[in-house]
């Protein structure tokens, strides 16, 4: 109603000072509320986009070998990037993360760092290009330095790495660590550029180009280290990501097909890894009795069926090797065994299989991963439900999905149990490997959530206050209004709408205060070096990411705060008896 | 006809531990187009009748008829619709709302009603300020008139709506003699050319003349007409 606007609106201007006051209390709040989630949302930005690219990815694939966490390798390269692109919907990225400890001796210092490959040639998108020179900004020398020939291993370090080793572009430096093999090794790197990391965590990383770093570190061709993902939205996407990735990676049965040769007689046979862990060995001994009567874990043991034996002229403590096809392609590869004992003839199992325990198993598979055999050749490939399949090893093993990282770093531990020398391949999220990050963020969005508490305090104690005050001093017009024939319900919302205006205005010069402020505070260079603040920073300033939502839900949600605050007053006022508001003896 | 017919009409006050009786039975009726003039000494129950008539008070016991209409049983959103269709009020202190100008002052009871056009409005709210010679003032707050000005609005604003009755307690006791005198000479005028029943209350035996019917209160009773 027009004449009840034109009033409530009046009255504000009219009483000022007092209006004035209020308002800027709001407007305050708002200001504070819209920067504290701004702030909150840069915060998020850095964690997700600037560091947790580095630290974890959106989704990982980790290949852990011998319970080693360092120790990333997964030797049929191909085959898992090709499997992770047709599962993962939509990928923004999938680098291979490779970081190696080392130690690095630079001009009469030493200290430590992690070797990180950096893939500049995959990295196609140049959005992303600027986004990384803008998190290693380059004081000397240049990212195309890395791949350089002419120097020995180029590499970036930060300027306070550089400080620390007491070097200079274009020196030399020599690192020691040790390769995917558990190898010492050393090699001679050259500085090709020094850089000012956009914060604290990429202090560490010297930066070599990521095939140069593979072969310092003894990966082949087609091996991997751990497999980081981005994709679009991971907070709806990466979950179900990482679950489907998990249903793909459910590993297959592990197998060599071949000809066994033993003084030159030769026989196919299909090569299967039994599991070593007490439970697997219990089951087998159940399934095949005299398995292994008085077996001991030797390095490249083989237990061969009685007519595979006869056939060949095998007996215990006989070496014989198989030779079998490798995925690669190319000619055929030999694994040599040691015959521990010729089992008796069963029922139970075909007697072309070769059993090869867990560790010679996978020492031989993993250096010429086999191509897969066929049935169709006579390979004796049990399938799933075949009750010896428990018990055979698998092309890997597959960590269970871990909701938290306690869980995750519980699966870790119990690994050793199985006794294996399987890879254990991991798929976890960055709210599983990165949950200390995520938390960072939760108490983020409980600064935003005080804020929002403190502005409706002030709503609170305010409105009510102001109104109080109002209502006291126009009491005689809300009399006279009442005589006139206004309806009780007018004059409540006479008042909500003189609380509503005066919430809305101040909202929106509360949302251009925080748009100031946020440009003010982001001018200020801080310095902070060496304290853990920094990693908050970009490139030494705050970072406020204003989200458009966020506001436009947060005024909707003061106003409602403002106006079932100004209810009760408000209705109060409107159901004073008229006789007694006009001041009859009121 | 009777516009108001009031019978055994009792207002009762607590007052603390005491109550203050201040009606004590009024029988009263009031023709239709009368001016009529409430007169009695301070504190004897002017005001708390003219409050019981204009509906903004509740009675004790007893009845009051506006139009054959029974008010005392009435839900207050309708008594609230009686005041806004069918009365009008002059108050002591004028009343006007501050932060409207005089034109809109006098438009407020039409606004509240929604029944006319703003063009209307607008039209009968100047003419009646021209009736109460203040059309040079219409776009005048309040707080930037005499008095006497605005208790001329404040006549206009009563009568803006074409009420059966118009309710006015003490109009004149807050202006001087002269001011008061005029305010009294347009109620009489807009009395006899509009044929619109006006009830006013005074303290004062100087402005009797100007009533046509004068009731005398003491003590919340009637003491003679
Ligand atoms: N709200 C009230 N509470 C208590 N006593 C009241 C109240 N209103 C009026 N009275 C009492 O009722 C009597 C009549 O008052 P009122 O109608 O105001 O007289 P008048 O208008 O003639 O001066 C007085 O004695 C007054 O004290
Ligand atoms: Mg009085």
């Amino acid at each position: 109603m027009g004449i009840l606007l034109r009033i409530s609106l009046r009255n504000l201007l009219r009483q000022k000072r007092r209006n004035l006051l209020l308002g800027a209390a709001i407007a305050i709040g708002m200001a504070i509320l819209v920067m504290a989630n701004a702030f909150s949302h840069g915060i998020s930005d850095v964690l997700f986009n600037r560091i947790l690219k580095y630290v974890s990815g959106n989704i990982s694939v980790s290949f852990t070998q011998n319970g080693n966490r360092m120790n990333q390798l997964f030797r049929d390269g191909d085959r898992m990037k090709e499997l992770i692109r047709k599962t993962v919907p939509e990928i923004s990225s999938v680098n291979e993360a490779i970081g190696i400890f080392s130690r690095v001796i630079g001009n009469a210092r030493t200290d430590n760092a992690i070797l990180v490959g950096m893939d500049l040639k995959s990295e196609t998108d140049p959005k992303r290009l600027a986004d990384l020179k803008e998190n290693f900004r380059l004081i000397e020398g240049s990212y195309d330095n890395l791949a350089r020939k002419d120097l020995e291993n180029p590499v970036l370090l930060s300027d306070e790495k550089a400080k620390s080793l007491n070097t200079h572009m274009l020196d030399v430096l020599r690192v020691r660590f040790q390769d995917v093999n558990g190898q010492n090794q050393a090699a001679r790197v050259t500085v090709a550029g020094i850089f000012k990391p956009a914060n604290v965590f990429m202090n560490t990383p010297v930066f070599l180009d990521i095939g140069n770093l593979k072969q310092l570190a003894g990966y082949g061709p087609n091996d991997i280290g751990q497999l980081y993902i981005m994709i679009p939205n991971p907070k709806k996407n990466a979950i179900p990501g990482a679950n489907a990735l998990h249903v793909a990676l459910k590993p297959p049965l592990a197998s060599a097909f071949g000809h066994l040769e033993f003084k030159g007689r030769s026989a196919t046979a299909t090569a299967l890894g039994f599991r070593v862990d007490s439970a697997s060995l219990a089951g087998l001994m159940k399934l095949l009795p005299g398995f292994f009567a008085d077996y001991r874990l030797m390095s490249n043991d083989v237990l061969v069926g009685k007519a595979l034996a006869d056939s060949l002229g095998l007996h215990a403590g006989d070496r014989c090797s198989l030779s079998y096809p490798p995925k690669s392609g190319g000619e055929n590869v030999t694994a040599t065994f040691t015959v521990t004992k010729v089992l008796p003839a069963s029922t139970n199992f075909p007697p072309n299989v070769i059993w090869v325990n867990d560790r010679a198993f996978y020492t031989f598979y993993y250096d010429h991963w086999p191509s897969p055999p066929q049935s169709e050749n006579g390979a004796f490939l049990p399938d799933s439900t075949s009750s010896l399949h428990p018990f055979l090893c698998r092309e890997w093993i597959l960590m269970n999905r871990s909701h938290t990282t306690e869980e995750m770093q519980r699966d870790l531990k119990l690994l050793p149990q199985l006794k294996s020398h399987a890879v254990a391949v991991g798929v976890p999220t960055m709210y599983e490997s990165a949950s200390m990050i995520i938390n960072l963020e939760y108490a983020l969005n409980l600064i935003t959530l005080g804020a929002v508490l403190i502005l409706f305090f002030i709503i609170q104690v305010g409105v009510v206050n102001t109104l109080r005050m109002t209502i006291r001093e126009r009491t005689r017009e809300i009399g006279t209004m009442r005589a006139m024939g206004m309806q009780k319900n007018h004059v409540r919302n006479m008042f909500l709408l003189e609380s509503f205006f005066l919430t809305l205005f101040s909202c929106f010069v509360g949302i251009l205060l925080a748009f100031a402020g946020m440009w003010l505070l982001s001018k200020i260079q801080i310095h902070s070096e060496g304290n853990h603040w920094d990693m908050l920073l970009v490139n030494g300033h705050l970072h406020f990411k204003p989200s458009v939502l966020g506001t436009a839900l947060f005024m909707p949600l003061i106003l409602a705060i403002a106006a079932i605050t100004a209810w009760f007053p408000s209705r109060t006022a409107a159901n004073l008896p008229p006789s007694e508001a006009l001041g009859h003896f009121g | 006809m009777n516009i108001i017919e009031i019978h055994g009409l009792t207002k009762d006050y607590a007052l603390g531990e005491t109550t203050v009786h201040a009606l004590r039975g009024i029988d009263l009726t009031i023709a239709k187009g009368d001016l009529v003039c409430i007169m009695g000494p301070s504190g004897c129950g002017k005001t708390t009748l003219l409050n019981v008539i204009g509906g903004i008070d509740s009675a004790t016991t007893g009845s009051v008829r506006i139009g054959g209409q029974e008010l005392t049983t009435l839900p207050d959103r309708e008594i609230t619709d009686l005041r806004l269709h069918r009365l009008g009020f002059i108050f002591q202190t004028f009343n006007l709302i501050p932060v409207l100008t005089a034109t809109e002052n006098v438009e407020f009871p039409l606004l509240l009603q929604k029944e006319h056009s703003k063009s209307e409005i607008r039209a009968r709210a100047e003419k009646l300020l021209e009736e109460v010679g203040l059309s040079e003032y219409r776009h005048h707050r309040p707080s930037e008139l005499s008095g006497g000005q605005r208790q001329r609005i404040a006549i206009a604003r009563a009568l803006v709506t074409n009420p059966d009755i118009v309710l006015a307690d003490e109009p004149t006791a807050n202006l001087d003699s002269v001011t008061g005198a005029s305010i009294l000479e347009i109620m009489q005028t807009m009395n006899q050319r509009q044929q619109t029943t006006f009830l006013f209350s005074t303290h004062d035996k100087n402005v009797l003349k100007y009533a046509r019917t004068v009731v005398h209160i003491k003590d919340g009773l009637i003491d003679g007409e």
